[in-house]
């Protein structure tokens, strides 16, 4: 390995540096910085994470659409009209799809990441065909859904 | 900081709560695999439904019950979730505490008012005088 540091380098030697590449951290340890955003080679279990969370924070966002609902249902049939008919419009659809999209990600991701917990699929080809699985179930199970919605008649356009 | 460090299998023990949260975040995640999976099937039930369909489908007391379960450990799952995502992007501690205050108030509140409501769908109480859509 050539290119792997040699002993009393001073670029890489936190105490002389001066890129800034060393932090402080918060135990009073002298760190490397991790490489930023662009220094990545985008892979496919960073996008896994990076989607995971986004559909996390989604799902909180639906949370409030479901209660929502409870709530109309709650104040009698002039109410649940109202809110099946903003829901029923094209970007209420639109929302309930992406809530489908981030539910049915996030549930496929967590599987993933409860195997992982367990022990399994950790080597680097394992862990890029779980997250791969995970994000074509996803897709496969919100589009499935909602195309059956739209075939029985249970919801038009 | 004061206690020595304790080692299990040459594993650092949690000094906090810390051990305690990572096993409530899997046990959610896993209640909650079979969980979502019956509410794509309710969903699938409701869609459509209208208004008959909705309070019907809420007066079944294992939907009252398999729903209530589901918004609760969601929420409990969803505060932790959010908590992790401040500590992991907000460093200033005032607005730390500040955020943090406010997804709790609001993961309570949103707590509580679907048991209230759910409740009273599962009852079969007379509508809400609120006026929404009237």
């Amino acid at each position: 390995m050539s290119s792997s540091p040699q002993p009393g380098d001073a670029s890489n030697d936190p105490v002389t540096d001066q890129t800034g590449r060393f932090v402080r951290q918060p135990n009073g340890r002298v760190r490397p910085l991790s490489p930023h955003l662009q220094i990545w080679r985008f892979h496919i279990t960073m996008w896994g994470s990076i989607l995971n969370r986004g559909a996390a924070i989604g799902l909180s966002f639906g949370a409030l659409f479901v209660v929502a609902w409870m709530v109309a249902a709650a104040c009698g049939p002039d109410a649940y009209a109202t809110y099946t008919g903003l829901m029923g419009s094209p970007l209420g659809l639109l929302i309930w799809f992406g809530i489908t999209v981030a539910a049915a990600y996030h549930l496929t991701a967590g599987v993933r990441h409860l195997i992982w917990d367990a022990g399994s699929g950790l080597s680097i080809k394992g862990a890029d065909t779980l997250t791969w699985i995970s994000i074509v179930a996803a897709i496969v199970l919100a589009v499935g859904f909602w195309a059956a919605l739209f075939l029985s008649g249970k919801v038009v356009l | 900081m004061s206690k020595p460090a304790r080692f299990v299998r040459n594993v650092k023990v949690s000094e906090r709560e810390g051990a305690g949260e990572w096993k409530a975040e899997r046990l959610t995640s896993l209640i909650l695999v079979p969980l979502a999976l019956w509410a794509f099937a309710s969903a699938w039930t409701v869609s459509g439904a209208g208004y008959d369909g909705a309070t019907g489908w809420f007066r079944s007391p294992v939907n009252a019950i398999l729903l209530a379960a589901t918004l609760l450990i969601s929420i409990w799952h969803m505060w932790m979730g959010l908590k992790v995502v401040v500590d992991d992007y907000i460093h200033k501690p005032s607005t730390r505490t500040a955020l943090l205050g406010g997804i709790g108030l609001l993961c309570l509140a949103l707590a509580f008012a679907s048991v209230f409501f759910l409740v009273r769908l599962a009852l079969g109480s007379a509508p809400l005088p609120a006026g929404l859509g009237a």
